[in-house]
């Protein structure tokens, strides 16, 4: 947003005072050095939440591995075809570390590959939703009358949805793929974002600097995107870390109710092969743990850093 | 009977923030014996109110006392909780600031007066019965109707809420009230109102008063005895008629003047100030016969659950360029309404008529965004109407970029920020709002409309929300605008001693309706409509004790 007030003001007529210009460009400047020394302060902030660095280095952890996957184990270690030798049901030992699966292969090497899909559908779906959440927010929010009312009626229609259910649908409609399940989760969560933005859209726009820009002779463009999009998008950014974790189960419901990509591992196919073979009854306890805790640790993660990120954006909570 | 001394008391804030710790008392000694009256003035930040709050040891935890606050005797800081609490309300309660915001929204008014009974008298008024009748008759003694017990704080007015802080602070038959600026969000009626009936109580029960106000003649009509403090020090004590028309120091004297005698020929177009704006041409714009905006018979209704409002019915005005007219009027007059309307940001009823330069107010957005450019309104608020997050710079080229006036952006900026008499521009351009004062906050948006060069300004209460001595600063850079620029303004307010400072014409309103209009040294020297009497005999006159003595 406002990136703009050095590329708007640095295009001025050519016989303009050099003086001036100038000082317009060391304004930018300040501009710059004034973002640059809250963003450090944010920073000096996080840090000293433990729990939120502890939550950002196990996303890093992850993120890392799901990134360097081909590299650590090559895909070969995943074609069944190539694991005859290997033992089945192996439990956790120093030569298999998180034990096998029922088709000899290595556990950790599928938490490997599975963190791939999982973390990039929580993010792309988390994304989606967020952006379809704000638009709808903003425009709930901004426009009154019949328009404003209308959207938020299509608000509330998305809210009562079963979300599981019209996922389910979904996925089943459309073609097989992560980019559906993208799809799936994306369209059935945004609606609690947009409650969200709406709120906080309606609360800026009673202020006066709105009322001001409207004197000035602003329309809707210039008070939406100069004004509402940069108050509510903080928020967006602390709500969207803690959606993803939110995203991340969703993925792992619907592949271990397989509707995912069977042909591509994920935590959530894990589970549901862990499942098929009754992996809980007969014993094979590492087959069901490792892809749950896996789960577990990144949406705590996810939530430990959203949450630290709420406390910046909102000095109030600092102190609950 | 009680009595109350501050013992050479200085208060200090730690802070771990980059200002370190504020001292926000310095060496204050002041004494209030028993059924006596004391005013304390001073603009934000003097300490007054962290003074008194010491009065009840109701600072926080990061407040450290040094010296000592007597009551009746004691030392404050020697009694454990459950004697505080014992002094708190029985001995001395506080009427606090901005009543709109310490009722509880959700609860009948007359449970809460009994609630302060429950906690702090229940030996006095023992049984819920006894404790209903002394409500209703706490409400009686504060000139409130019975019925007003069930209401919520949201269905009574301003003054009504103020009342029942009062009789929530009389409840415990206190020997001491405190007042912490009980009448500043109120208009002068309501305000006498209020001052008298507080007045009347110090009389009749012999009860003494502590009251804190940045107005010197609010204090002075009350009070005895005044004390100014500055930078948490107190400046000068005495007794208020001495301090108010003999000052002895030039702070008091800035104070003092800071709201106009109405009638006194040397504040008449030329507000107080040590900060003059300057007139910068040789021969300055005078108020001509050239009508630039009209009004005809402008009426706005509101649709409400009890029907349709009328708040403003058949208003005609016409302002010429470079006058300066003054619409004043209690809270709810319609004045608010009438300016938007004007701005055409509120719908009219058919009929209606606005005029800009002859033609009629246009309707489309295009159109209306050009008419924009020739008239701009200032809101009330300084401080809500700049967006934290912008600088001054952006907060200034808004308008422009708004209006897509694209050339010489960076010295239109400047021109109007000087206009504005922010200088040297080039410091503030980078400063975000909280970093700037509340005059500086006036002025840059005073700056934001300047830059669209305006013909007309319509301003809002411009100076209700700020200090004294910010006031008078502000006034003179209007009159300035006009004297300079021959620009035309229109500045609603509900004090009349700004219409004597700046406008030359005053349109009286009420219900809204302008019940008077016409040069302003006729009107509030001679005024024909009782209401416009009855305005002005509610304005506070310094010294004298005016309502005092008047009842």
């Amino acid at each position: 947003m406002s990136a703009n007030t050095p590329a708007e003001a640095a295009p001025g007529p050519p016989d303009r005072d050099p003086r001036e210009r100038g000082a317009a460009i060391d304004g930018a400047k300040l501009v710059r050095e004034r973002r640059l020394n809250n963003a450090k302060k944010n920073w000096a902030l996080f840090r000293s939440d433990v729990p939120a660095l502890l939550g950002a280095l196990v996303l890093l952890f992850f993120v890392v591995i799901a990134l360097a996957a081909p590299l650590i184990a090559p895909a070969a270690m995943l074609d069944v075809t190539k694991q005859l030798d290997a033992p089945r049901y192996a439990p956790p030992s120093l030569e298999h570390p998180l034990g096998t699966d029922g088709l000899g292969r290595e556990l950790w090497v599928r938490i490997l590959w599975g963190a791939r899909v999982s973390i990039l559908v929580g993010v792309a779906a988390t994304v989606m939703s967020m952006v379809i959440g704000t638009i709808m927010g903003l425009a709930a929010g901004h426009f009154s009358g019949l328009f404003g009312g209308l959207i938020m009626r299509v608000i509330d229609f998305f809210i009562v949805l079963p979300s599981l259910l019209l996922a389910i649908v979904l996925s089943s409609v459309l073609e097989r793929g992560v980019f559906t399940i993208v799809i799936a989760i994306g369209l059935t969560s945004w609606a609690s974002t947009a409650r969200i933005v709406r709120s906080q859209t309606l609360s800026v726009e009673s202020r006066l600097y709105i009322e001001r820009a409207r004197i000035l002779g602003a329309g809707h463009r210039h008070i939406l995107f100069r004004h509402l999009l940069p108050a509510v998008m903080p928020l967006v950014l602390a709500n969207t870390t803690l959606t993803v974790g939110g995203a991340i189960i969703a993925e792992s419901t619907l592949s271990f109710l397989g509707l995912g990509d069977t042909s591509k591992e994920s935590w959530g196919t894990i589970l549901k092969n862990s499942m098929d073979v009754s992996a809980a009854t007969s014993g094979y306890w590492w087959y069901v743990l490792t892809p749950g805790i896996a789960i577990l640790l990144v949406v705590l993660a996810f939530t430990m850093v959203g949450r630290a990120l709420e406390a910046i954006i909102n000095p109030a909570l600092r102190s609950r | 009977m009680t009595d109350l001394s501050f013992e050479n008391v200085s208060i200090t804030y730690r802070s771990s923030s980059s200002r370190g710790d504020v001292a926000a008392v310095r060496e204050v000694s002041l004494d209030l014996p028993a059924g006596t009256t004391l005013g304390i003035a001073g603009e934000s930040g003097s300490g007054k109110s962290t003074l008194i709050m010491s009065a009840l040891r109701l600072l926080p935890k990061s407040a450290r006392l040094d010296g000592r606050v007597l009551l009746g005797g004691k030392d404050l800081a020697q009694l454990n909780f459950g004697q505080i609490r014992a002094v708190r309300w029985s001995q001395a309660s506080i009427v606090f600031q901005g009543a709109l915001h310490s009722l509880n929204p959700v609860r009948e008014v007359g449970r809460q007066i009994i609630e302060a009974l429950e906690h702090h008298s229940k030996d006095t008024w023992t049984s819920p019965e006894k404790r209903r009748a002394r409500m209703l008759e706490l409400l009686a003694e504060v000139d409130l109707d019975s019925a007003k017990a069930s209401a919520y704080p949201h269905e009574l007015s301003g003054g009504q809420k103020q009342r029942i802080m009062i009789a929530m602070a009389l409840a415990c038959e206190p020997d001491i009230i405190i007042a912490d600026e009980p009448t500043t969000a109120l208009d002068v009626i309501v305000q006498k109102q209020i001052l008298s009936g507080l007045a009347a109580l110090v009389a009749d029960r012999g009860i003494s008063l502590l009251m804190i106000s940045h107005d010197l003649a609010v204090l002075s009509a009350v009070c005895a005895k005044l004390a100014i403090m500055r930078h948490g020090r107190l400046v000068e004590f005495g007794p208020s008629d001495e301090v108010c028309l003999r000052p002895r120091e030039n702070y008091t004297k800035q104070l003092a003047g800071a709201f106009p005698q109405i009638g006194d020929q040397e504040s008449r177009m030329n507000p107080r100030t040590l900060r003059p704006a300057e007139v910068t041409r040789a021969q300055p714009f005078t108020m001509s016969d050239e009508v630039v905006l009209e009004a005809k018979d402008v009426s706005v209704s509101f649709a409400t659950k009890r029907g349709t409002e009328r708040a403003v019915r058949g208003v005609d005005l016409s302002l010429r360029r470079a006058e300066i007219l003054a619409v004043v009027g209690q809270s709810g007059s319609g004045k608010t309404t009438l300016a938007r309307a004007l701005l055409g940001l509120q719908e009219v009823e058919p009929g209606s008529q606005v005029a800009f330069q002859g033609r009629a107010l246009p309707r489309k957005a295009k159109a209306l965004r050009t008419f924009r450019r020739q008239v701009q309104m200032i809101l009330q608020d300084p401080a809500g109407s700049l967006n934290p997050k912008r600088s001054v710079y952006e907060a200034v080229v808004e308008g422009l970029r708004v209006q897509g006036i694209r050339d010489d952006e960076y010295a239109r900026v400047v021109g109007a920020l000087e206009a504005a008499e922010l200088t040297p521009a080039g410091d503030y351009l980078e400063s975000i709002p909280q970093e700037l004062s509340g005059g500086q906050r006036q002025r840059v948006v005073i700056a934001g409309a300047l830059a669209l060069d305006p013909q007309v300004l319509i301003a809002d209460e411009p100076v209700a929300s700020l200090d004294a001595s910010v006031r008078g600063e502000i006034l003179s850079l209007f009159l300035a605008l006009k004297q300079n620029l021959g620009m035309s303004a229109l500045i609603i307010t509900h004090d009349l001693g700004l219409a004597w400072n700046i406008a030359d014409t005053v349109a009286v309103m009420k219900k809204g309706q302008i019940v008077e209009y016409g040069e302003v040294d006729s009107v509030l020297e001679n005024p024909q409509h009782e209401y416009t009497q009855e305005l002005l005999a509610a304005v506070p006159r310094l010294g004298s004790q005016s309502l005092v003595r008047n009842e």
